[in-house]
């Protein structure tokens, strides 16, 4: 066993690597294959200079699902619903999301389509019992009907279902032997609210047939000895045999790697309130980061489309290196379009020929021309230029010019995002720190936070590969979600046990399929009790759930906590979160200081800032960059795999972790 | 003028001030998610029939949440009205009044206004408003929706502004009168108490900006709202053409099976001020279909910000530039004694259909067709065993109208109305009825080059030996309206089927007993058709969400 530990990132444009052993580390950057995921997998490994056999564990986050769901790839998908209910898939909840714009549709088009509606005669009561018993014969005629539609994808949701799954369980299995992806909704989504539930069951089983495929890819090149971990949308792990069966888990894999590891810096900095700007190839993503945590939302929109899953509240814009820039109607506009992997921006000589971020980057002198990106792309600024002269010739500008033009709208569209993250919870961004990632985030920070009337950028170690550092990192952790439904009146102990138990089994098979003794594993709860009558759940942690007393003690405190005022009325324990996780492998990731340190600059270059100003500036190597003392800019730090600029008037400290502490004159 | 009238020497940067903004509407918003969190009864936290709102301490409207527009509408009025009732000398910190009265800017008995006003070095800058629909305000039949009522006492528990709330301590006796007078004691307590709980967080949450910006500060920031959103409604109305417009809808009935009733606005734009002239609208009506001139007022600031302004902040400025006229006696303006419950989202609907026919000549191309402008309304009140009752309130969705590039959605909410449905798993947990189907009315979308959208059906059977019906539904009989020569598309209905096989057309208005085993089947209405039909035939447009697609 040689403990090598991967956290892999396959983002939009670059697919990021990090590998640890003990203290050993290493880390690359390979382009992705968005039409192949898995290349780029088996490419980063041979980036660290890796084989499989050597490879304990990966953990792997993923944006094929997000991706799917926001450009509205969805499988054509059959719905199976109670007799009478087909149709709710359609009839939502019947509000309308703007209240005043009458262009927009109320609504997202429904994600079955009529034709592929089916109705089953059965019907179980709201309390679980059976009114009408499904009959094997009818299992028999809807089964034959699905199988006559063709589809191989098929989501059941009946009423109630989660009170009493023994009917769409009965149904799953004959759909299994007749569809390849069978999503039931009492296993995606156990809650109440058949509209939500529906929902959520049918964009699970949508997404199933891509992950497959993905997950017997990697199957397929990794030997059984390496074992497969991906991150999931509310920053913690989950097994592959589970992803398979619930790819919605996945809905926010790429961000939350992110997020989880910025929650991370914050707490090991002790900074308090921070906002996230991870700018890659093709997206920027902002998450809000308050107390060290990141909001989970349970219910999100994601590309119009609702679901009610637990995910880290990461908003996102169209704003990469890759985003393209065009004028339309006398303005210029920047992205969202990007040239994405293929053929990625002109200056990577990959047959792109529209001039995008990146291009504009290295006119201005903050790419190095004289460096390869991934292993494999050599910028060449003669692209770059030819791409951005007919933009400058069509405004009337010098190519300088045009790309600091550039620069200039995408550093707006990127703080208006910030803002709209912030002032839409009243929070007021000015107070907050940013922590700047991904491979352009340090490069264009400083501006967006300047127009945020941020003062505080951190750029930490390992940024470019920051998200593939949050997998490695990330505590290995399994949680679930179940619902309960014991009122206070009726306890009964020795059922809640019982669920409990089974619940806690089930999560930590994978966590001990991958090593970890049952003893080191740390089990919590949250629970969400509500008084009788209430529909909304309040969240209390650590529940006392071996005495209702003082769980009743605990809920009135927090309802009061929440809302001012408590009744002692009868409550109900709705649903129980319970989260399994194991103790960390490695111990912390220590940075290894450079042996030699020095502020020689290892290049000069001109360098034109976003005011339009030209300077020659000095280019110094992250790698050796003394601790703990303050550099003034203008100055470009490059590392491996990305840049960080500081235009003039900022200044640079190096922390004792490797981070890059900015402060930002406003 | 109050300790913190306005600083002229205070002036708000363009940032501040939409961070400010923003930060008063997510105020108004995480009161909304306060009473949908905490609200006892599934009318406020299932279909979410209440609404939030911030004033200045004059009683403008500074900012509102993502609820119903009617609400919304009217609470502008609201403070303004009960602050003309009780001086603000008479007000104190740690106060929350609570008022139902439609005179004092409101629109009808059930929907219950919390005020809270805020203080600050004891002097008041601003109010915290929540409005929720209570299932239940008493007045003759379950659920206070009385079809028969003749006069406004019929309608349930009139509350003239009142202080419930002392130093933040409740007023037992005040409280105990107002559960007497009320069906669902523990829903209303409860419900009650999470309206007063979003208040409070709406204090604390301005008191955090209050400290942090200075009050001062705060209320100029008011003013810089105001003061935006009327030049934002004043370009607007500069965008349409100077002229005298007219325009009509009607009523299917008097609100007790008469006649059809119109609707008449006359709109006056002049430059950048605009008057909607509302004195041709028929006579008050016996019926409980009347309303007020707030609810008026709330159709025009609506129509205003769909087809000129939807970004336009919702505030005190926006009414600046608008006039809105009623006449006394008639059905917008009927005085004190006239039930009005339905009005509130009958006649309110009614009331936008009339400006947007009025808009039509030069806004033909940014409107929808006729939808489903109606709440299509059923109570029912089932008699619990153990004494009292148990009321389930739900309105319908119904085909949107189609637009001049596209197709009308089926099953939504539109225009001032966006309550939601109540979930049949809901339903059945909570009360003594089976959903049978809920599905979409197929085909009863106007035909047209673009076809509007398609209602729903769905079935209610009841498990309860005595069970109180109420309905109140429009465009039963004028169905909702096709434009540029597309069609209309089908009426509103409900049927009832007793178990004994007999069958029934109920009406717009009704109160009727059923019974356990009898089955209540709603069919809501299709939206207008937009353009003419093509002219083979058989063939539809549009053919994206329809069968066979």
């Amino acid at each position: 066993m040689s403990g090598w530990r991967l956290g892999i990132d396959i983002g939009g444009t670059f697919t990021d690597v990090i590998a640890v052993a003990g203290a050993a580390r290493r880390s690359a950057k390979v382009p992705s294959q968005p039409q192949e995921p898995v290349r780029a997998i088996v490419d980063a490994i041979a980036a660290v200079g890796l084989t499989w056999d050597l490879v304990d564990e990966i953990v792997h986050g993923t944006t094929i699902v997000t991706n799917d769901i926001v450009q509205g790839r969805f499988r054509p998908c059959a719905l199976v619903a109670t007799q009478g209910f087909a149709d709710t898939i359609e009839i939502g909840r019947g509000s309308r999301r703007h209240l005043y714009r009458l262009e927009p549709t109320p609504r997202a088009p429904a994600l079955v389509a009529r034709p592929h509606r089916f109705e089953v005669a059965e019907r179980i009561g709201h309390d679980g019992s059976v009114i009408t018993a499904l009959a094997d014969a009818e299992i028999e005629r809807v089964v034959a009907q699905v199988a006559a539609s063709g589809l191989d994808t098929v989501a059941v949701c009946l009423l109630h279902a989660f009170r009493n799954p023994e009917h769409e369980a009965r149904l799953g299995a004959r759909l299994r032997e007749v569809a390849a992806n069978v999503s039931l909704s009492h296993e995606i989504s156990p809650e109440f609210r058949e509209f939500e539930r529906m929902n959520t069951t049918v964009l699970n089983a949508m997404m199933m047939a891509s992950i497959k495929r993905h997950l017997a890819l990697i199957d397929q090149e990794k030997p059984a000895t390496s074992r497969l971990h991906l991150m999931h949308s509310a920053s913690g792990m989950a097994a592959p045999e589970l992803i398979a069966e619930r790819p919605l888990m996945l809905a926010m894999s790429g961000p939350a790697a992110g997020v989880s590891a910025s929650c991370k810096a914050t707490a090991d900095l002790g900074i308090e309130n921070a906002v996230t700007l991870d700018m890659g190839g093709t997206t920027t993503d902002i998450c809000l980061i308050v107390k060290q945590r990141a909001e989970i939302a349970v219910n999100r929109e994601l590309g119009g489309v609702r679901i009610r899953m637990p995910m880290v509240a990461v908003d996102s814009i169209g704003a990469g290196g890759g985003s393209i820039a065009r004028l339309v109607s006398g303005a210029l506009i920047v992205g969202p379009e990007s040239a994405g992997a293929r053929p990625g921006p002109a200056c990577y000589g990959k047959g792109g020929t529209l001039p995008t971020v990146s291009d504009a980057d290295l006119i201005l002198g903050y790419l190095n021309e004289a460096r390869t990106l991934g292993g494999s792309v050599h910028l060449s600024l003669e692209k770059a230029i030819a791409a951005v002269e007919p933009l400058a010739h069509a405004i009337g500008f010098t190519v300088v010019g045009a790309a600091a033009g550039i620069a200039r709208v995408v550093h707006a569209n990127m703080a208006r995002a910030v803002r709209r993250t912030t002032v839409e919870r009243g929070v007021d961004v000015r107070d907050f720190a940013m922590i700047a990632f991904g491979g352009a985030g340090p490069m264009h920070a400083a501006e967006v936070a300047r127009l945020c009337g941020i003062h505080r950028i951190t750029v930490p170690a390992y940024s470019s590969g920051f998200s593939a550092l949050g997998c490695v990192d990330a505590a290995m952790s399994y949680s679930r979600q179940l619902t309960v439904g014991m009122k206070s009146g009726a306890w009964n102990a020795a059922r809640l046990d019982a669920l409990i138990g089974a619940e806690i089994n089930e999560l930590a098979v994978a966590l001990m399929r991958a090593g970890h003794g049952r003893e080191s594993l740390r089990i919590s709860h949250t629970a969400g009790i509500r008084y009788s009558g209430q529909s909304y759940e309040t969240p209390i942690a650590d529940p006392a759930l071996d005495d209702v007393i003082t769980l009743g003690i605990q809920f009135d405190r927090a309802h009061r906590a929440q809302y001012g005022y408590a009744t002692g009325e009868p409550w109900e324990l709705v649903s129980l979160r319970t989260e399994v996780a194991a103790s960390q492998i490695a111990g912390e990731l220590a940075t290894t200081a450079a042996v030699e340190t020095t502020t020689v600059p290892v290049d000069r270059r001109i360098v034109t800032f976003e005011s339009g100003e030209s300077r020659t500036v000095n280019v110094l190597d992250r790698s050796c960059l003394p601790r703990n003392k303050r550099l003034a800019g203008p100055l470009i730090i490059e590392d491996e795999w990305s840049t960080t600029l500081l235009p003039p008037g900022d200044g640079v400290r190096m922390d004792a972790a490797g981070n890059l502490q900015i402060e930002v004159a406003l | 003028m109050s300790k913190w009238g306005r600083d002229t020497l205070i002036t708000i940067d363009p940032v501040s001030l939409e961070v400010i903004r923003n930060g008063l509407t997510s105020i108004a918003e995480e009161m909304s998610m306060v009473v949908m969190r905490a609200a006892r009864s599934p009318l406020l936290r299932e279909a979410g029939d209440h609404s939030s709102a911030l004033t200045d301490a004059k009683g403008f409207l500074v900012a509102q949440g993502q609820d119903v527009p009617v609400h919304l509408g009217v609470l502008s009025f609201t403070v303004r009205e009960f602050l003309a009732r009780v001086p603000a000398e008479r007000m104190q910190s740690g106060d929350v009044w609570i008022v139902n009265l439609p005179a004092v800017g409101g629109n009808h008995l059930p929907d219950v206004k919390l005020i809270r006003p805020i203080f600050a070095d004891g002097a008041l800058y601003a109010f915290a408003v929540s409005l929720a629909h209570w299932a239940d305000v008493g007045g003759a039949m379950p659920g206070s929706y009385f079809a028969d009522a003749r006069d406004a006492w019929q309608e349930g528990m009139r509350i003239p502004p009142t202080r419930l709330v002392a130093h933040d301590e409740m007023d037992a006796e005040k409280l105990g009168l107002i559960l007497a007078n009320v069906r669902g004691e523990d829903e209303r307590r409860g419900d009650i108490l999470a309206q007063i709980a979003a208040t409070t967080v709406a204090a604390r949450r301005l008191d955090e900006l209050a400290l942090k910006h200075g009050v001062a500060w705060l209320c100029a920031a008011f003013d810089a709202i105001h003061d935006r959103a009327e030049r934002q409604m004043r370009e607007a109305i500069r965008t349409i053409p100077n002229g005298i417009y007219s325009g009509e809808d009607f009523m299917d009935d008097d609100g007790h099976g008469g006649a059809s009733v119109p609707i008449r606005v006359t709109v006056t734009i002049d430059d950048e001020t605009a008057t909607f002239d509302f004195r041709e609208s028929a006579d008050a009506v016996p019926g409980p279909i009347n309303t007020t001139p707030f609810i008026a007022g709330a159709a025009v600031f609506y129509v205003m910000k769909a087809l000129y302004g939807p970004d336009i902040q919702p505030s005190g400025g926006c009414y600046r530039p608008l006039r809105v006229i009623t006449r006394p006696g008639s059905i917008l303006d009927p005085g004190a004694d006239r039930p009005v419950v339905g009005g509130n989202h009958e006649t309110c609907q009614r009331v936008a259909d009339a400006i947007f026919h009025a808009m039509a000549p030069f806004a033909i191309e940014k409107m929808s067709a006729g939808g489903p402008t109606t709440a299509g309304l059923l109570i029912f009140s089932a008699r619990k065993p153990e004494g009292g009752w148990s009321t389930f309130y739900e309105v319908h969705s119904g085909g949107e109208g189609a637009r001049i590039d596209r197709d009308g959605m089926a099953a939504t909410r539109v225009h001032l109305a966006n309550v939601m449905n109540t979930p049949a798993e809901v339903i059945e947990a909570e009360y003594p009825i089976t959903v049978e189907f809920q599905r979409i009315r197929r085909n009863s979308g106007g035909n047209g080059r673009h076809r509007g959208g398609e209602g729903i059906e769905r079935g209610y059977r009841m498990r309860a030996s005595e069970v109180a019906l109420t309905t109140m539904f429009e465009r039963a009989v004028v169905p909702p309206y096709g434009l540029a020569g597309g069609s209309p598309g089908k009426t509103f209905g409900a049927i009832l089927k007793r178990a004994d096989g007999s069958e029934e057309r109920l009406r717009g208005k009704q109160n009727i007993q059923i019974a356990s085993g009898d089955l209540v089947v709603v069919e809501s209405c299709g939206g207008g058709g937009y353009g003419a039909p093509p002219t083979e035939s058989g063939a539809i447009t549009g053919v994206d969400q329809k069968d066979g697609a």
